[in-house]
């Protein structure tokens, strides 16, 4: 959801808080802290996921890497990813077979990471029948809810859902997560709201702790104006006052003891406006990484705009639309050079994150966040002028699940349904199948561990 | 245990004693004797305590132990010389005189006491202090929202073929189209005006369609309900919101009959299809309340600006006098106040540059952003900031930080946190200002607006007429209307969260829809009377109609009116006393099966001729299933026969009697359990005059006449409006205040104007002891 300036709305932060701000009781410990405390849990590797969507298709030719086996030389798209060559797999020939209502852009959508078909409803594409939303969860979710079931492995939030650009209009073409059949989950956009929800309740406490002594000052001025009984009111209240204050030290000092991160400062003033798309980029990176230092989630999801995606690249000198660039056909190669631009670009994003990643060391564990983190890079469409659904782009990253990196691999034809199930089996939640069972009979998808 | 059997066992509850000495019926003369004889010498005439026996006479024995106490120790020297008779006459006396808490609280001297704002006052306050930017909202006369019909899937100005007003919204309107001039197969359909929820709290709502639909409520920009996508075969949706009772709040619900997305329709495809069917349904469930279709009476056809709405839960306010004030102080209620703070920080944050009137890359803004905080703040404190606090709340707290954005934040906390917001009057209180402010708080449980402000500054309040005419302004305001809307629910106990519901088997048809057919049809009574055009408080006690719908006139009998909706109708029997027999208070006032003439008179005795009355001690009552032959007079009559209940329940029964022609469900009877009812009452009025009376008219028209309950009114309404006791704004108070009324037509509005008018300058209260520490040299 894109605001037209940086602020954002407060139903908007809630629903995505999932409580009423009346929930919220203001001076508490937050939920997570327990485990930090338990030895066992601290003692275990974190595992963690990143998914994160680029869309409109990709130029296989300059794409997909020619043999399978150990990475050579990457090609023009992946190319900023160079350096984490020994960390990559990328996986050619997984298709998105889910089909039913719905064009391609929005089955390619709500179907990546649910793999089950859309309702039926009003939402019409270029073709095809109309459709509504997806029918059941998506794997994000599906293993955060693991996570979150059990008191080692769970956080503050459980997932964070962060967006690059994403249209302010909620359809088909611009959720990808969803907690369950017809609910999907909007994407934080804005990298000021995220930070409200990450840090908003400390931030909150400081502002109220820096107004207490100014009106406990008032109070006593006033209590000395009134006569005795009235009196009494007045210092009941400014001994509540100060009660808080005390309770806002013992807090601050609380948490500082046990998360111990420094808060992340942001740039002010950026706006959700196109040209700002690589400001925004970086500053919703900076703030997943910091999440994750914080252990205040698992699973990220990183959608950039959204499927149909309309980004103007223009400070790489691609003024036209990505998605009409998509549409243009393999013959039109100035078209092709400015995919390939973009989504080198896109690569270079991925490239920032992988570095900062790797450069901090895993808090109260071994090496580096990469070493413990998954990262999916993925795509609604295999090729955006064809619209099909074969070989959707799906790139590897990080050492998250022990996969076997460095390797190109190449799979005949196998629905994605099996890749989302072996995620989830990564992070031991052994499902029997995910999202449409008829692609599921074969199991996970084998060969990621070499 | 059977449910008549529990039913008595309820009655416990209600068993009365009229406290002696306040009213006519003074009942403990023997006390009173033997008192002054036996203890005065030592306790004083007033159980003040003398110099022997220093120690004033109060505590928080029981009646009995009390009694006990004084049976076996008193008087000194004889213990145990009184009789069983005499000790309960002095301990009661003693009791009801001065030693109990509530005659403490009463004898203590009255006083206009400094208090913090009340939950309602600090919502609405916040509220209005944003409403000041942004413009209060209007009522409009006309029920119901605006509909507007578009042969479109959108809202394209050019395919609007109908707008009209549509008292609610719950249409089925299958394959046909909506409006003439429209396709069946392709339309849209938005309705907009306001929303008056009639009370506080979460309101659920729901829509129910087959095709795409989104609902805003307060929040213009993020919908309630978001089904725009349809998805799945899924026809109903709701959302929660939290709103304000008494306020105001833009509502808009869009529904289409279309697919979204690009538009690819093929013409003649679609021409061979058949229409798919549409309903449209607009529905709530109010806390505590039954869902039902939004109804006509709390919707207008016109627009209003965003509210901000603290939804933040606050512990409620003390009402242990029988109204609310802010009398005290709890960590619960702090810690809501902070939490409520932050909310409003944020909510103002978000909101900042359009309350500013200002851009995020305007120039000026910082400027803007400085000289809205100066007017937040002094909206907040009614009043103009003094030059130190102007400096600490510009100065340091918004140039604090760095981004204006963040300081509007800071400022709105300090302001809303500062005892200057958060307590009436001080600081403030005296002058035209603190007049402004006792005006708004009586009438409106907020601030003043602009106009009020405006009369204070220009020094518009200093006679009592200036006054008056802005109070009847303010009576005549929504918030006016809102606040004595409060005040007749809980005079009429509309607003008990206890759910009236009746045996299934004795009372069939009688479930919670109609049930809330009939609070709906008391509340639209009272307010045509309070709020219509002859505002005369003897029209609540009089007359015959009864406003029906169609559940009601299934019920009770009458003709199903039309249109569908609340009309007024003449319900058996003849000489009703208005809405003192309007079948909610009828059923109200009643046991799942039988009538209760206790609960009935109970109510008469207190809220409508202010007989000050106390629960009873515990006494075991008559199983009722051991009388199955007496009707129901004649078990109470039994029931409270003992010298002990009958002193008080000569009052209370007698008057419940006359409405025994109401079996309980508030139907007419002529027969309770095979004998003749009898509707005959008396009760002794204060003048020493018995009134005798037969039936609810002949009672009903001795209320609406009598000054004791012309005085129990005022004084009930004088306590909810002011929140302060009536005995602290002088002696002639009652007296003044019954003679405006009679000689005003008993007109409502008018008298609550004129409370307000005479509070606006309370007595000035004298600091008792002056702090040494902070007294002013001089």
């Amino acid at each position: 959801m894109t605001a037209n300036h940086p602020l954002f709305t407060r139903r908007d932060l809630l629903a995505r808080l999932g409580v009423s701000a009346a929930a919220l009781p203001f001076v508490t410990n937050l939920p997570g802290m327990a485990r930090a405390l338990n030895p066992v849990a601290a003692n275990a590797r974190k595992r963690r996921m990143v998914v994160i969507f680029t869309p409109n298709g990709v130029v296989p030719k300059d794409f997909w890497p020619d043999t399978e086996g150990p990475l050579e030389k990457l090609k023009a798209c992946l190319e900023p990813l160079t350096p984490f060559k020994d960390q990559l797999l990328t996986l050619h020939g997984v298709c998105d077979k889910v089909r039913g209502d719905g064009d391609a852009h929005m089955r390619g959508m709500g179907c990546l990471l649910t793999g089950v078909e859309l309702f039926p409803g009003n939402i019409q594409g270029g073709s095809d029948t109309p459709a509504g939303w997806a029918k059941g969860h998506s794997i994000d979710q599906e293993i955060r809810n693991h996570l979150q079931k059990d008191q080692a492995t769970r956080t503050r939030f459980g997932s964070l859902e962060f967006g690059v650009m994403v249209p302010e209009r909620a359809d088909t073409w611009t959720r990808m997560v969803y907690t369950g059949g017809n609910k999907p989950v909007a994407p934080v956009d804005n990298p000021y709201q995220m930070f409200k929800k990450l840090y908003g309740q400390a931030k909150d406490r400081a502002a109220v702790a820096s107004v207490l002594d100014g009106v406990a000052g008032d109070l006593k001025t006033l209590t000395g104006k009134l006569g005795t009984e009235d009196r009494r009111l007045l210092q009941e209240h400014a001994d509540m006052v100060r009660e808080m204050e005390r309770e806002i030290r013992e807090q601050a000092k609380d948490e500082g003891r046990k998360a111990g991160h420094p808060v992340p400062q942001l740039e002010p003033g950026v706006r959700a406006d196109n040209d700002q798309m690589p400001k925004l980029s970086r500053m919703q990176m900076d703030l997943l990484v910091a999440g994750m230092v914080a252990d205040f989630a698992r699973v990220f999801s990183f959608q950039y705009t959204n499927s149909v995606g309309m980004a103007r690249m223009r400070w790489l000198g691609v003024t036209e639309g990505h998605h009409e660039l998509s549409h243009e056909p393999d013959s039109n190669t100035a078209a092709m050079d400015k995919l390939v631009k973009i989504n080198n670009w896109f690569a270079g994003e991925i490239a920032y994150l992988l570095k900062r990643l790797r450069e901090t060391p895993e808090p109260g564990g071994q090496g580096s966040l990469l070493d413990n983190t998954l990262l999916v890079w993925t795509n609604e469409l295999g090729k955006g002028s064809s619209h099909t659904l074969d070989d959707i782009p799906f790139v590897l990253m990080g050492g998250g699940l022990d996969f076997k990196m460095g390797r190109a691999l190449k799979y005949k034809k196998v629905p994605h349904n099996r890749l989302l199930m072996a995620l989830a089996h990564g992070f031991g939640d052994e499902v029997k199948s995910f999202g449409n069972p008829n692609f599921c009979k074969d199991g996970p998808l084998t060969g990621l561990r070499g | 245990m059977p449910p008549l059997r529990a039913a008595w066992l309820f009655i416990l509850g209600v068993m009365i004693w009229v406290t002696p000495g306040l009213k006519a019926q003074e009942t403990a003369g023997a006390g009173d004797a033997l008192f002054a004889k036996q203890c005065a010498s030592c306790h004083g005439k007033q159980g003040e305590g003398t110099k022997r026996h220093g120690k004033p006479l109060g505590g928080e024995r029981s009646l009995a132990q009390l009694t006990k106490l004084i049976q076996e120790t008193m008087p000194e020297g004889q213990p145990g010389s009184l009789s069983p008779e005499e000790a309960q006459a002095v301990a009661a006396h003693v009791f009801d005189r001065f030693y109990s808490p509530t005659a403490q609280e009463r004898n203590a001297p009255a006083r206009v006491s400094v208090v913090r704002l009340t939950v309602p006052q600090f919502r609405n306050a916040v509220a209005d202090i944003i409403a000041g930017f942004r413009g209060h909202p209007g009522w409009s006369s006309e029920r119901g929202l605006k509909g507007d019909y578009f042969k479109s899937r959108n809202y394209r100005k050019e395919d609007l073929v109908v707008e009209r007003v549509d008292p609610v919204v719950d249409f089925d309107w299958g394959t046909e189209p909506p409006v003439q001039g429209i396709d069946a197969k392709q339309f849209a359909v938005r309705h907009r005006g306001s929303i008056r929820p009639p009370v506080t709290g979460e309101y659920q709502f729901i829509v129910r369609t087959e095709h795409a639909t989104r609902l805003f409520v307060n929040d213009t920009k993020n919908p309630v309900i978001d089904a725009w996508v349809k998805s799945g075969a899924d026809s109903e949706y709701s959302g929660t919101v939290f709103l304000v009772g008494g306020r105001i709040y833009p509502i808009r619900l869009e529904m289409s009959k279309a697919k979204q997305g690009v538009d690819d329709s093929n013409k003649k495809e679609q021409k061979a299809k058949p229409a798919a069917p549409a309903m449209l349904h607009l529905e709530w469930i109010p806390p505590k309340g039954f869902r039902q279709v939004v109804p006509e009476l709390c919707l207008a056809t016109n627009g209003s600006p965003e509210q901000l709405v603290l939804s933040t839960p606050f512990p409620p306010d003390d009402r242990s006098l029988g109204w609310e004030r802010g009398s005290t102080i709890s960590k619960a209620w702090y810690q809501a106040v902070v939490q409520a703070t932050v909310e409003a920080s944020a909510w103002v944050r978000e909101r900042a540059d359009e309350l500013a009137g200002t851009k995020p890359d305007a120039a000026d803004r910082k400027a803007k952003l400085r000289q809205f905080g100066k007017h937040f703040a002094e909206r907040a404190w009614r009043r103009p900031l003094e030059a130190a606090e102007e400096k600490f709340l510009l100065d340091t707290v918004f140039a604090s930080q760095s981004e204006p954005d963040a300081g509007i934040q800071r400022l709105v906390l300090a302001t809303l946190q500062s005892p200057a917001f958060l307590y009436q009057c001080v600081g403030n209180n005296e002058g035209p200002r603190a007049v402004a402010e006792r005006l708004a708080w009586t009438l409106w449980d907020s601030i003043p607006d602009m106009e009020l402000s405006k009369a204070a500054a220009e020094n518009r309040l200093s006679t009592p007429e200036q006054v008056r005419k802005q109070a009847e302004r303010m009576v005549a305001d929504p918030r006016g209307q809102a606040k004595l809307m409060g005040f007749f629910r809980h005079w009429l106990r509309l607003d008990q969260a206890t759910e009236l519901s009746k045996n299934a088997k004795r009372f069939p048809g009688f479930d919670p829809a109609l049930a809330d057919s009939l609070r709906q049809s008391l509340e639209l009574q009272v307010r045509e009377v309070v709020l219509g055009p002859k505002p005369d408080f003897r029209r609540l006690l009089t007359g015959d109609q009864v406003l029906v719908d169609e559940r009601m006139a299934a019920f009770y009998g009458a003709d199903l009116p039309t249109p569908p909706g609340f009309h007024p109708a003449i319900l058996p029997p003849e000489g009703r006393a208005g809405i003192l027999t309007h079948p909610f208070m009828m059923a109200n006032l009643a046991y799942n099966e039988e009538t209760s003439p206790i609960h009935r008179g109970v109510f008469i005795a207190k809220s409508l001729l202010g007989v000050a009355m106390r629960p009873p001690e515990a006494v075991a009552p008559l199983a009722a299933d051991l009388h199955p032959s007496l009707s129901t007079r004649e078990r109470v009559i039994l029931q409270t026969q003992p010298v002990a209940c009958s002193t008080c329940h000569s009052i209370v029964n007698p008057l419940g009697f006359a409405l025994e022609g109401f079996d309980a469900v508030g139907k007419p009877r002529t027969t309770d359990r095979d004998k003749p009812v009898l509707t005959a009452g008396e009760y002794l009025a204060r003048d020493g005059r018995s009134v005798r009376f037969s039936g609810p008219g002949e009672l009903g028209a001795f209320l609406a006449g009598s000054p004791e309950a012309h005085d129990a009114f005022i004084q009930h309404l004088f306590h909810h409006l002011a929140q302060q006791p009536e005995r602290a704004f002088g002696r002639g108070m009652p007296d003044d205040l019954r003679a405006h009324f009679q000689s005003n037509q008993f007109d409502i509005r008018k008298l609550a104007a004129e409370i307000a008018t005479r509070t606006a300058n309370p007595p000035r209260q004298v600091a008792a002891q002056p702090n040494p520490e902070t007294r002013n040299p001089r």
